[in-house]
């Protein structure tokens, strides 16, 4: 009933397959269970579903192997997770030499005849799981009910009613003391309900509650103390100090915003005294250029420090016989065992939360890493604490590369040459910055030398177009026509408010292919992701318009939020879609990066979501900020204690 | 207690020398995008015989002895290629890099162009490779199937490509390993050329599979002829 078995290595080579029912070759859904699970770390639960088949796998981390198995859906076969754990322990059990020794070449060059054992344990699978006889129902003499006598039941009765009373007079004495829970108290009582036991049994369980509630009474006593001695009270600071960011530029005259020249003039913008100092920020930088996030890099030294330091503070600890039974759990090969991961990773799962990663994302990568290290051999002086924060920092880089390549200034060429305008959609909640990057997002391509055309379909908020207005000035400001040859570089494009968006959309796209504008960004309300009517029509703006790049605008602050905005987001542009395969969303926008501190779990928590990488990294509200991901310098981030 | 903790620590520390010392660059790396056929080039270099392969997860070494000169060998590295480990095992490896093998899919390399030509960018600016400068050898895979494309025009097209990517990439970001500004690919003024790099670069074509199916050897010749050059 198998479609097929494979064995392979985690290095790819095949070691054994067997091709069951006749169908198409294992390769394909093979590939694509590697590359949908294992490389994006949800191997959580070990099976996945691939067009019309179900696979199941297994892996081996002590001799880096895999093991899948693949069946039809609709099949329910039950034997299969029993067969994978046979086989797999056969398997190595049998070829152990050829791992063991020859690394790689005896993996190559040896013949893995499996076949007659794989036949004979799946003959065995499949019988153990049709010889199950139906249970024979237990005849009245068989049961407990038939033993008991009618005396005994009534004394149950009583009995039970005086228990009752005996606990009233304990929840109630309990009360008087501390405040704790009446879960222990329940327990027992609840114990005694079940249970339909004669006189010797009543006796020795009252025992039994006695003895119980005298050690929680001594329990509680001891940790009541506790909580009541007083709490010693922090010392307020004597005056405020300047908060500094560490990853932004600290100017403080940019951050003046109050000019007082420009409030409360209504009608047409006044010309206000532009100053390109206060728009740009940073003096001495190169035009065009997207800088990276600046973190520093003491972190490298810092993980060495600490792994040399892990293993001389345990040797030098207790006393000679001490040291030798330390230097012996450091030395030799040992394989992790689930219990010894656990308390490590439930550790470092709460340090990821702490973080503002999403709590099921924490979960589900503590889940899959530790499958990955499970059963794996680790080498001299590592303890399980660095191997298991080894194997997460390396998950967490992988994640965090993008799956396809984010090089938005080689599309942009590529539209230019075909003589049609690069169309970038901007989608988020409200407030999270979709107008100011959009903003920082057009001055990066014109300092590239692209002209941009901006589509104010925003026609719900008020002001967005005057503000997309103030923009464009700006902009235009800064890069007159005269420097680019005469090409007004950016214009914005706009039919006022409460008008469809779509359809602005739409001439939007055609005006900028008639005028031969480079680029066309995008800019639409916020919504909610809840809220249906607003989905529906974004849907179809994305739809109908087709863009190259549909770009969601998330802030960095955001919590287990994110995960509910983008599977939202991304049900709902797949569900109004009339196409094969429908429009979703490209990348990803990380807005309002200054003002988190090292709490930058929020990046996790998107791209494991949606397998969409990182774009652009918003650090600021001037022109200049914005940046690119690091992944490196957000994984180190996140793994500061 | 202290010389007693002093002798226990002496060989843990001359171990760890010992070994940085002995890893010297020895080793050929063969790097890719995914599908290329780099496992199969592989286990054909290693073994001569056709093996199913699956996408790698991790990295495959073997010591390779040259088939002329039995005496040489260079340890060959297979790394995954796909985009989430490609960076992280070349990061790894990198140091220990005496050549480079890149592996081209030359049927697929029509639709792909962009994406390898960013991969090889990537390995090529990156500063530990240019610093070392290790012999470069792209290796136009899938030369039995009949649509696939010459070795000269991957050539041209990856030059072009190569000399777009410059300029944008250089206007986007970079990651931080590269001190101070994006590392400059070949001369400013003039068209990117393979011959304007640190290191030198040849192009072979070649086929894993070989053109008699899975029981014939493999077309390795142009492949085994750059290995014993560089051993």
């Amino acid at each position: 009933m198998l479609d097929f078995f494979t064995i392979f290595s985690k290095g790819g080579l095949v070691l054994w397959c067997f091709q069951g029912v006749r169908g198409p070759a294992a390769t394909a859904p093979v590939n694509a269970l590697i590359r949908s699970v294992l490389l994006q770390e949800r191997g959580g639960n070990n099976s996945f579903t691939h067009e019309a088949l179900t696979l199941k796998y297994k892996l081996d981390n002590q001799f880096e192997l895999v093991f899948v198995v693949g069946f039809q859906k609709i099949l329910t076969l039950t034997y299969v997770d029993k067969l994978i754990d046979d086989v797999h322990k056969e398997f190595r059990d049998k070829y152990r030499n050829e791992f063991q020794q020859k690394g790689a070449l005896g993996l190559l060059n040896g013949t893995f005849d499996f076949k007659d054992d794989f036949m004979r344990l799946l003959r065995d699978a499949e019988e153990s799981s049709k010889v199950r006889a139906p249970t024979v129902m237990k005849t009245f003499e068989q049961s407990l009910k038939s033993q008991k006598t009618v005396k005994c039941m009534i004394e149950t009765r009583g009995e039970k009613q005086k228990e009752k009373v005996k606990n009233k007079k304990n929840k109630g004495s309990k009360k008087e003391g501390t405040e704790v829970a009446t879960a222990p108290s329940k327990a027992p009582a609840g114990d005694k309900q079940l249970s339909a036991a004669g006189d010797k049994e009543e006796l020795t369980k009252d025992e039994i509650l006695q003895k119980n509630r005298e050690e929680f009474f001594r329990r509680h006593m001891k940790a009541g103390e506790k909580s009541r001695s007083p709490k010693p009270d922090t010392q307020k600071e004597k005056g405020k100090k300047p908060r500094v960011w560490d990853l932004g530029n600290s100017n403080a005259k940019v951050l003046d915003y109050s000019n007082s020249a420009t409030n409360g003039s209504a009608e047409a913008c006044p010309v206000e005294e532009f100053d390109p100092d206060m728009a740009l920020g940073d003096k001495n930088r190169e035009p065009g250029r997207l800088y990276d996030l600046e973190y520093e890099s003491e972190d490298e030294a810092e993980e060495e420090k600490v792994v040399q330091n892990a293993s001389k503070p345990s040797a030098k600890k207790g006393g000679l016989g001490g040291m030798f039974g330390m230097l012996k759990g450091l030395v030799g090969s040992k394989s992790l065992t689930r219990e010894d991961m656990d308390p490590v990773l439930e550790k470092m799962k709460d340090h990821l939360i702490a973080k503002n990663v999403a709590a099921e994302i924490a979960v589900q990568l503590c889940e899959s890493v530790a499958k990955k290290l499970e059963g794996k051999v680790m080498g001299t002086f590592t303890t399980v604490t660095s191997t298991v924060k080894q194997a997460l920092q390396e998950a967490l880089v992988q994640i965090l590369q993008p799956q396809r390549r984010v090089d938005v200034l080689r599309d942009v060429m590529d539209a230019q040459r075909h003589r049609r305008p690069y169309v970038v959609t901007f989608c988020g909640v409200n407030g999270v910055g979709k107008s100011t990057n959009l903003a920082k997002i057009s001055f990066w391509l014109i300092e590239n030398g692209f002209s941009v055309l901006i589509a104010a379909c925003d026609t719900f908020r008020a002001g967005a177009v005057e503000q997309l207005r103030t923009h464009t000035r700006r902009l235009n400001a800064l890069h007159p026509p005269e420097s680019h040859g005469g090409r007004t570089m950016v214009q914005l494009y706009e039919k006022g408010y409460g008008k469809d968006a779509a359809g602005i959309a739409m001439e939007a796209i055609s005006y900028a292919r008639n005028q031969g504008f480079d680029v066309v960004l995008v800019d639409t309300a916020g919504r909610m992701q809840d809220n249906a009517p607003l989905m529906t029509a974004l849907a179809k703006l994305i739809a109908v318009n087709t863009p190259d790049l549909v770009l969601f605008v998330g802030e960095a602050l955001v919590g287990n939020e994110a995960v509910d905005q983008l599977v939202k987001f991304n049900k709902a542009l797949a569900d109004h879609s009339m196409a094969q395969t429908p429009r979703l969303i490209d990348g990803i926008v990380l807005t309002k990066f200054d003002t988190i501190d090292d709490k930058v779990g929020a990046a996790i928590s998107m791209t494991y979501i949606t397998s969409k990488p990182i774009v652009f990294v918003g650090t600021g509200q001037t022109y200049c900020d914005l940046r690119s991901l690091n992944a490196k310098a957000v994984v180190a981030a996140l793994m500061k204690a | 207690i202290s010389l007693t903790l002093l002798l226990l620590l002496c060989p843990a520390v001359l171990w760890r020398v010992v070994q940085g010392r002995r890893s010297s660059r020895k080793a050929v790396l063969l790097l890719g995008l995914c599908d290329a056929g780099k496992t199969l080039l592989f286990a054909r270099l290693l073994s001569g015989r056709y093996r199913d392969t699956q996408t790698s997860i991790t990295d495959s070494s073997a010591t390779y002895r040259l088939s002329r000169d039995k005496s040489t060998n260079v340890t060959l590295i297979d790394l995954p290629g796909h985009e989430s480990l490609r960076l992280q095992f070349l990061e790894r490896f990198k140091a220990a890099a005496r050549a480079i093998v890149f592996v081209v899919d030359s049927v697929a390399f029509q639709r792909e162009v962009k994406d390898v030509a960013e991969f090889l960018y990537q390995v090529l600016v990156d500063g530990t490779v240019l610093r070392n400068a290790p012999p470069l050898l792209i290796a136009c895979n899938k030369q039995d199937v009949t649509m696939a494309k010459s070795a000269k025009l991957i050539q041209q097209q990856l030059e072009k490509e190569l000399n777009t990517l410059r300029v944008t990439r250089s206007a986007a970001p970079t990651t931080l390993d590269t001190s101070g500004g994006p590392a400059q690919l070949g001369k400013k003024g003039k068209d990117f050329d393979f011959s304007q790099l640190p290191m030198k670069v040849e192009f072979v074509e070649c086929s894993a599979r070989g053109s008699k199916g899975e029981e014939g050897d493999a077309d390795l010749e142009g492949l085994e002829k750059w290995l014993a050059k560089v051993a």
